[in-house]
């Protein structure tokens, strides 16, 4: 099976078998993988073992980590834009939390910069800002909702798209 | 070493009587908390074969203390001043359980003196100093009079709230930087550094405005601001006898956010100048004195580049790193604490106190070091502690428990002893390797890299070490193979979502037999 992967912003293509794999032009590997469920495997390569641990798109092996995104390019791409197409911008949260304060509403046009939703875990708070300028087109998030981390909470269309107002 | 064990053996034998001056050790004991601490404090009760009662909020019906204690009683909702901080539920629980003491842990009531005498009026032994005391000391300004008073050294301050032309003043005659403090402060809010005369009035004003809405207090006070500190601290522990003794010092000079996350005894520096140990024992004794402290209490010191150090403040409580110092000492604070609440004399004298090896502790927070160390609750879907040589793990966590999201993220403390710095740095990275907590992330990996960084080993600490190794320290380039291990399974777990067979193989076709694979280990031991 061929995917394609993006490791740390770089583009690659794997090819995976049962027991081997060959990562871009590199020779083909073989390599023995338990799975040990709940996204953790054992890997042996060239008789080194390897604990690694697969926990949405970051990758951990040997205390290193990894940014990995997986797409299969006989399939529409996983991460597809949700809402709006170039120029939509996603406000995602980096921490699960609750939401506890909605500074933005839809429809408002906003600078970049601006608070839009403020999420709370273990007492810490966390702004979540917008990274363009633009207008709110989709506004998820509601005070007291819980969520997870990476998930999308507004989606701000840029102000060339939006149109000056 | 004294055996204090053998205290409350006989004291057992003699009849109970109510109040401070029995010594009858008690039957059963509340812990007024939650997590890693309320574990511990079971622990040595179950040890010290007395009855424990867990309180729990509804966050935390299924929190390890409670499954740990023999009794536990619901105190409210999730939020903890509904229920952690609620004195009323937590004294209320106290007499349904009949318990006769109330261990309060760290954080929540354990430095409220309004708890203290509430436990106090209501028949119940606070396991702690007194309700004075820890109004005295939780006071910043009080307690550096108090400091003062006693010999000890404080950075140049002003004691008491002050105006806008006071700080000016003192900037005038000190120079700058200088640091604003809240009166009322702790962990950081309402504090400010300040270079310059003219970002004295603006700073003054947010720090006050931040004080005001964190603690209800808005008065503000001025430090000399020392430049690159050291955090040393020293154990105190005293009866109510009039018998006070030091345990030495820990080094808790890796921070982030003001609060610590590694912390080390003896302090490398300490090591090198075995002379501050005395030093500073000696100051902290008198500055605890000076409150009419008893029970365990740490005092704070900053230390500066000269090794010159000054009383920061006196944390009249268990805290958390006190692992460090039993590892170190061969003590058990905990059972101390029990013992000196229930009238008991500190068993031992200051030239038995023993210190043997290196101890070091890691905070196992719920939080992504890779993104500002922000928390990150969750469901813990899968969990393997270290075990080996020289390990002790307290934690609150268990396998299948959902983190919540309400309270403190630390998750356990993971602490090793070696006979020297050099060989509890390389334990402790061999234990983290061992360590797995999955579903939800943790500053694990993260402690790998400080515990291996040069300046580290080196002993080259200060509190702002954090910030300055993510300057200085480029992320390692990991090798070609575990980029390529790492491509490998985010492949293969990739494929096995898509399929999402409920078997949960390995991606359809490419299953990987477990046969197959189990001959295979097999084959290569």
């Amino acid at each position: 099976m061929k995917l394609d992967l993006t490791i740390d912003g770089r583009e690659e293509r794997i090819e995976v078998a049962q027991d081997s794999f060959q990562l871009g032009d590199g020779a083909a590997r073989t390599a023995n993988v338990v799975d040990l469920g709940d996204g953790a495997y054992s890997v042996l390569l060239d008789g080194r073992s390897y604990d690694a641990k697969v926990d949405g798109g970051v990758v951990t092996v040997c205390g290193y980590r990894f940014a990995i995104d997986v797409r299969d390019p006989r399939r529409w791409s996983r991460n597809g834009a949700g809402g709006g197409g170039a120029g939509a911008q996603k406000i995602t949260t980096p921490m699960p939390g609750k939401v506890v304060r909605v500074l933005a509403a839809v429809g408002d046009v906003v600078k970049a910069g601006q608070g839009i939703v403020v999420v709370e875990a273990m007492k810490m708070q966390n702004e979540m800002k917008a990274g363009q300028a633009g207008k709110i087109v989709s506004l998820t998030a509601k005070v007291g909702a819980t969520v997870t981390a990476g998930e999308a909470l507004a989606v701000i269309e840029a102000a060339e798209a939006a149109g000056e107002e | 070493m004294g055996d204090y064990g053998l205290l409350w053996k006989h004291a057992k034998e003699l009849p109970e009587q109510a109040g401070y001056n029995f010594r009858c050790m008690f039957r059963k004991v509340l812990v007024a908390n939650r997590g890693e601490i309320a574990v511990r404090v079971i622990r040595a009760l179950r040890e010290m074969n007395i009855a424990s009662v867990a309180v729990y909020s509804d966050a935390d019906r299924a929190g390890l203390h409670v499954r740990r204690a023999d009794e536990a009683e619901h105190v409210g909702a999730a939020a903890s001043a509904e229920s952690y901080l609620r004195i009323d539920r937590i004294i209320e629980a106290a007499k349904k359980h009949g318990a006769e003491a109330i261990h309060p842990g760290y954080g929540f009531l354990s430095e409220n003196a309004e708890f203290a005498h509430a436990c106090e009026a209501a028949g119940i032994v606070f396991i702690g100093p007194s309700a004075a005391s820890i109004k005295a000391m939780g006071e910043k300004t009080s307690a550096r009079r108090l400091a003062k008073s006693a010999g000890a050294p404080t950075a140049p301050g002003i004691d008491h709230g002050v105006t806008f032309e006071e700080a000016r003043e003192f900037g005038r005659e000190h120079g700058y930087p200088v640091l604003l403090k809240a009166v009322a402060g702790g962990g950081g809010k309402g504090m400010r550094r300040v270079d310059r005369e003219e970002d004295l009035e603006g700073s003054l004003r947010d720090a006050a405005s931040e004080a005001g809405s964190a603690f209800g207090n808005s008065e503000m006070y001025v430090e000399k601001l020392i430049e690159r500190p050291r955090h040393v601290e020293i154990q105190v522990i005293g009866d109510r006898h009039g018998n006070m003794v030091h345990l030495g010092e820990r080094e808790c000079s890796i921070q982030r956010r003001h609060q610590k996350v590694m912390e080390e005894c003896p302090s490398p520096l300490v090591a090198q100048y075995p002379e501050m140990r005395r030093e500073m024992g000696e100051a902290a004794i008198r500055a605890a004195r000076a409150g009419g402290y008893y029970n365990a209490g740490t005092v704070e010191f900053l230390v500066d580049a000269e090794r010159r150090f000054y009383f920061l403040e006196m944390n009249t409580r268990l805290q958390v790193e006190h692992p460090v110092t039993e590892l170190a000492t061969g003590l058990d604070l905990v059972k101390l604490q029990i013992e000196i609440a229930a009238g008991g004399k500190l068993p031992f004298t200051q030239e038995q106190v023993e210190w043997r090896g290196w101890a070091m502790e890691c905070r196992i927070y719920a939080e992504d070091p890779d993104n500002n160390f922000l928390p990150y609750p969750g469901k813990i879907t899968r969990l393997a502690e270290p075990s080996g040589p020289g390990m002790r793990v307290d934690s609150g966590t268990y396998e299948g428990w959902t983190v919540p999201m309400e309270y403190d993220p630390l998750l356990a403390k993971m602490a090793v002893w070696a006979s020297t710095r050099e060989e509890a740095a390389a334990r402790a990275v061999r234990a983290l390797s061992e360590y797995t907590v999955g579903g939800i992330r943790t500053n694990i990996g993260f402690f790998k890299r400080v515990l291996e960084d040069g300046e580290f080993l080196k002993g080259n600490l200060h509190t702002g070490f954090i910030d300055e190794f993510f300057a200085r320290v480029k992320p390692e380039k990991a090798a070609a193979d575990v980029e390529a291990v790492a491509a490998f399974v985010a492949a293969l777990d990739a494929g096995k979502r898509a399929t999402k067979g409920p078997a949960a193989g390995v991606n359809g076709s490419a299953s990987v037999s477990r046969w197959a694979t189990e001959g295979r280990s097999a084959n290569l031991r």
